[in-house]
């Protein structure tokens, strides 16, 4: 018997990417706004009902990516400037900027499950059980999500390194995120360039949502049910480091999908139920041995 | 027009033994947030643990104070246990109160240890972390409690003993009473812990960490203790719910009690125990109403009501933190009578 299948590794690959995803714009925002936004989960969900959206007019809801990037974005660009800017211009401390972050996430909750209940009674789809995977392509037996979700992240990866270090606009968010003071002494508009990393940021949570319908059963929660794992991804790869992100994805995202499939091979399948532990075990260690993230380890040398 | 007194008895004891609840719990995040400043966002955690473990070990107990003997497992075949339980307690209200405490102090113990667990891997970190830490381990117990069978039978959820079956058409009136006793202790206490040495610790510590620290104010230790009280109150407050529901699921979530308790604080005012009490009645008050008047407005809305109460809820906050962030009584700093009249001395002397 072997210990670990290729569908089971494909699977492990596939979420890894999509949680890559969500956590890289947990990341971005903690860089550049000095806060945890706790309503990425509801950013992601927008991306969901992106998918179904692009679905019910007709096209394949794979292009609900670029629907939901529009859209996540647009999110991002409302939290930041209807509540967290006049929280900012009041100086009001982290912990405040938190706790709207929360409370936007819950206004966004009711919202979309007011749209799921109008998707179910007009359109008589079952909005609450949203499931692609009959939809999906594949190639050689590799579902293409695990195909279109790998390739997102390395075209994300690479359009943000790109736009951060070769672009004027990517140097001076850049600069906003080393020292806002100085940033704003020579000019640079900083509540702008803020704003701006809200939209990457909410559209790449949108671009991740989409995918998800793909992978697992989705529906209004769903967001919600993964919020922890996106912060553990987020935290282990080191909450400073944008590239930390897909590294910390990948670590919890094999953890939890493939090492849980190899313990369940020899204590039983049960195991499986419980595998939303393992990320935050991981958070737990990382914390306490970690605190600033793996990219942050230094490799001692000589 | 004749007003419907039963109805509105039952409306009130209603009303009154969620406010109870919910005062224990803001009372308890006062505690965690309002004096020691721990960025409590997983409340949830030690709340369902009070209510999951009173839900596990309830019938057992009663079987075995009551001394029944019986081969059905006390989770999963709980009302054929319960129904020799429950005709036994019915008439002897003694070892029902005995009971009741009983449960109270295993939900208190299991809350405080969740809350250890919880703040372990952060409680020396900044705030940021420490709230990612907490928000991520409440996530966690829902998972647990519906994949762990003999906990609450999963998903089905499990029935516990009638504690109050002795008072006959009573007993949710004597249900919230106890409920409004044990509120009034936890408010009694957290106006007394604010006057005691542990408080002013506490508050030293939120207002500046390093100044704290450099007088020999451990800040884990003071960190641990904060969240082992306020989680000993939110199991107490698990509990008692369960034992009014006499019945409980793996069902609570993060807006019913995390956000609320949350909301509620804000509106008063972090830090001030007279705040928590505003601000939970008027939130008891608004959720019992719109819930009294579902079918009003379901008439024109074409959605469940329940949304309109996240949707207008995630709003309020919004313009609560915006306009009005010291909430509508805030803190006064409280200043001991021996101090206060050394002060007024030395006024007089100049």
């Amino acid at each position: 018997m072997e210990i670990i299948s290729l569908g089971t590794l494909i699977s492990a690959l596939t979420w890894s990417s999509i949680l890559s995803l969500m956590a890289i714009g947990i990341t971005l925002l903690y860089r550049t706004t000095k806060v945890p936004n706790f309503a990425h989960a509801s950013f992601v969900t927008t991306g969901v009902y992106s998918a179904t959206i692009v679905s019910l007019m007709g096209f394949h809801p794979y292009l609900g990516m670029f629907l939901g990037f529009i859209l996540g974005g647009l999110e991002g660009l409302v939290l930041f400037y209807a509540i967290l800017e006049p929280l900012r211009r009041r100086r009001s401390s982290i912990f405040i900027l938190m706790i709207a972050t929360l409370s936007y996430d819950i206004l966004l909750y009711g919202l979309l499950n007011v749209l799921a209940d109008d998707l179910q009674t007009t359109y008589k789809i079952l909005a609450r059980m949203i499931y692609y995977s009959r939809l999906d392509f594949s190639i050689g037996g590799v579902p293409g999500v695990a195909v279109i979700s790998l390739l997102a992240l390395i075209t994300t990866v690479i359009l943000l390194y790109i736009l951060l270090n070769r672009t004027t606009l990517g140097v001076a968010l850049r600069a906003c995120m080393e020292n806002t003071a100085l940033a704003q002494t020579l000019g640079i508009n900083v509540s702008l360039m803020l704003l701006f990393s809200w939209f990457i940021a909410g559209g790449i949570a949108g671009v991740a949502g989409a995918l998800l319908p793909f992978y697992t059963m989705c529906g209004p929660y769903i967001g919600m049910l993964y919020i922890a794992e996106m912060f553990c991804a987020s935290i282990l790869g080191g909450l400073d480091q944008i590239y930390g992100a897909p590294l910390g994805g990948f670590l919890i995202g094999f953890a939890k999908v493939a090492l849980i499939s190899v313990l369940a091979s020899f204590v039983g399948p049960w195991i499986t139920e419980y595998a939303p532990i393992i990320p935050l075990a991981a958070m737990a260690v990382a914390l306490v041995l970690v605190p600033k993230g793996l990219v942050a380890i230094k490799i001692r040398r000589g | 027009m004749q007003l419907p007194l039963n109805e509105i008895a039952l409306f009130m004891t209603d009303f009154l033994a969620l406010f109870g609840v919910y005062l224990i719990v803001t009372i308890s995040l006062n505690i965690q947030r309002g004096l020691a400043g721990i960025p409590q966002f997983g409340l949830m955690f030690a709340i369902a643990g009070g209510a999951y473990i009173t839900g596990n070990m309830a019938t057992r107990i009663a079987v075995w104070i009551l001394g029944i003997k019986t081969d059905l497992d006390p989770v999963i075949d709980c009302t054929a246990v319960l129904s020799m339980v429950n005709p036994m307690l019915n008439t002897q209200p003694m070892t029902s109160f005995i009971l009741i405490l009983i449960y109270l102090a295993i939900g208190a113990t299991f809350g405080a240890v969740l809350g250890l667990i919880q703040v372990a891997p952060a409680i020396r970190l900044r705030e940021d972390y420490l709230a990612i830490t907490l928000l991520a381990f409440a996530e966690i117990i829902n998972v647990i409690a519906t994949a762990y069978k003999p906990l609450l039978g999963g998903a089905f959820g499990v029935q516990v003993p009638s504690v109050y079956g002795w008072a006959g058409g009573y007993r949710y009136g004597v249900a919230t009473l106890a409920i409004l006793v044990i509120a009034a202790i936890s408010y009694l206490y957290a106006e007394y812990l604010e006057r005691t040495p542990l408080g002013r610790t506490l508050k030293a510590i939120r207002e500046n960490e390093v100044a704290a620290a450099s007088l020999g104010k451990s800040l884990v230790k003071y960190r641990a203790i904060a969240i082992v009280i306020g989680s000993a109150l939110c199991g107490m407050a698990g509990t008692l719910w369960t034992l009014y529901g006499e019945y409980v699921t793996p069902t609570y979530t993060r807006f019913y009690w995390t956000f609320l308790p949350w909301l509620m604080v804000l509106l008063g005012g972090i830090g001030s125990n007279r705040g928590a009490l505003l601000g939970t009645a008027i939130f008891v008050a608004l959720d019992k109403l719109i819930i009294y008047y579902k079918h009003s407005f379901e008439a024109f809305l074409p959605f469940d009501v329940v949304w309109l109460d996240y949707i207008l809820l995630g709003i309020i906050t919004a313009i609560i933190l915006i306009y009005r962030p010291q909430g509508l009584l805030p803190e006064r700093p409280y200043i001991p009578k021996d101090i206060r009249k050394r002060i007024e001395e030395k006024i007089k002397q100049f």
